[in-house]
């Protein structure tokens, strides 16, 4: 299963907000990894995209705004 | 005078956040003796793909006692300018906390910010109708700042729940403590459980871990868990490659 898809040219995580796991594993592999200030970090994971100052969160996941759509 | 002071908009991916930069201004406020501030609250509002927010739609508010407000306010007003990101849109509030002004017209536009997309007209709609002195200011870009900043001072005012910045962090050489010293040494007025229930046992605690604050029903409160059989203030701890959940 990939962990995203693109959405009107925006690339969103497909585990939406619980896909723990997933988002920790997709940090651990991305050079734009960044953690955002302490205040914003949504998860207990040292590294995940969850806690990176780069998604943007959307109602139902969050886009990444790093990754150019494919 | 006693102040809710309340910035939003102030940032992108690269700045620091807006919370740092509420912190550095009113430390700059301080050193130059225009003000004194309390501590900062996060508001989450409205996530929603019409809303131009950087990454979270957070606003961040604190209380301040100001000498001279025309002074502080411009302070601030340059500060923002001065400081904040590029491309951002920076927003300033600066409302007066003072228990005889009736709040509720702009609680009620702080709740709708919660749960709709708003727009500058509803938020200098709002603070027209409040029965008290209120300042809005836009300082860059599009200024729509200024709808994250009257809502986060509103929801403040009103006493709505938030977090409350930073992380308390234990001295080191006390780790026992009575909830009653806790309170008075570290300025917690009210504490919990983790369903939400007040605890009034004044109970044996270990502080060992730093832990986050909140603001709960107009008071600083710290969540207790029982670990092991010893209580304590809820560890605010990262995990290295273990699974949250």
């Amino acid at each position: 299963m990939t962990a995203w898809m693109e959405i009107n040219g925006k690339t969103v995580f497909t585990g939406g907000k619980i896909a723990f796991e997933d988002a920790a594993r997709e940090a651990e592999n991305c050079p734009f990894f960044s953690e955002d200030c302490e205040d914003e970090l949504f998860c207990d994971d040292e590294t995940s995209c969850y806690n990176c100052r780069y998604r943007r969160w959307t109602a139902e996941s969050f886009e990444c705004m790093k990754r150019c759509p494919k | 005078m006693k102040l809710f002071v309340c910035i939003d908009d102030t940032d992108n991916y690269d700045s620091i956040g807006t919370g740092e930069l509420l912190e550095n201004m009113m430390g700059e406020a301080a050193i130059k003796g225009l003000a004194k501030s309390g501590f900062t609250v996060r508001y989450q509002l409205y996530i929603h793909e019409d809303i131009p927010y950087t990454s979270h739609n957070s606003s961040m508010c604190c209380t301040a006692e100001a000498t001279d407000l025309e002074a502080f306010t411009e302070f601030c007003e340059n500060y923002l300018e001065e400081n904040s990101a590029e491309g951002s849109d920076p927003g300033l509030c600066v409302l007066p906390d003072d228990e005889n002004l009736d709040y509720s017209s702009l609680i009620a536009f702080g709740k709708r910010a919660q749960n709709e997309v708003l727009t500058k007209k509803d938020a200098y709609d709002a603070a027209e109708s409040f029965p008290g002195e209120i300042h809005l200011s836009e300082h860059g870009g599009t200024g729509g700042g200024i709808i994250g900043a009257l809502a986060g001072a509103a929801l403040h005012a009103g006493k709505e729940e938030g977090r409350i910045k930073g992380k308390l962090q234990p001295l080191l050489n006390k780790p026992g403590w009575s909830l009653s010293e806790f309170a008075s040494v570290y300025g917690v007025a009210r504490f919990i459980d983790e369903d939400g229930n007040e605890i009034t046992e004044n109970l044996s605690i270990r502080f060992v871990h730093p832990t986050k604050l909140f603001f709960s029903k107009g008071q600083v409160t710290a969540v207790i868990v029982n670990e092991n059989g010893s209580y304590m203030p809820k560890p605010k701890i990262k995990k290295n490659k273990e699974k949250s959940q």
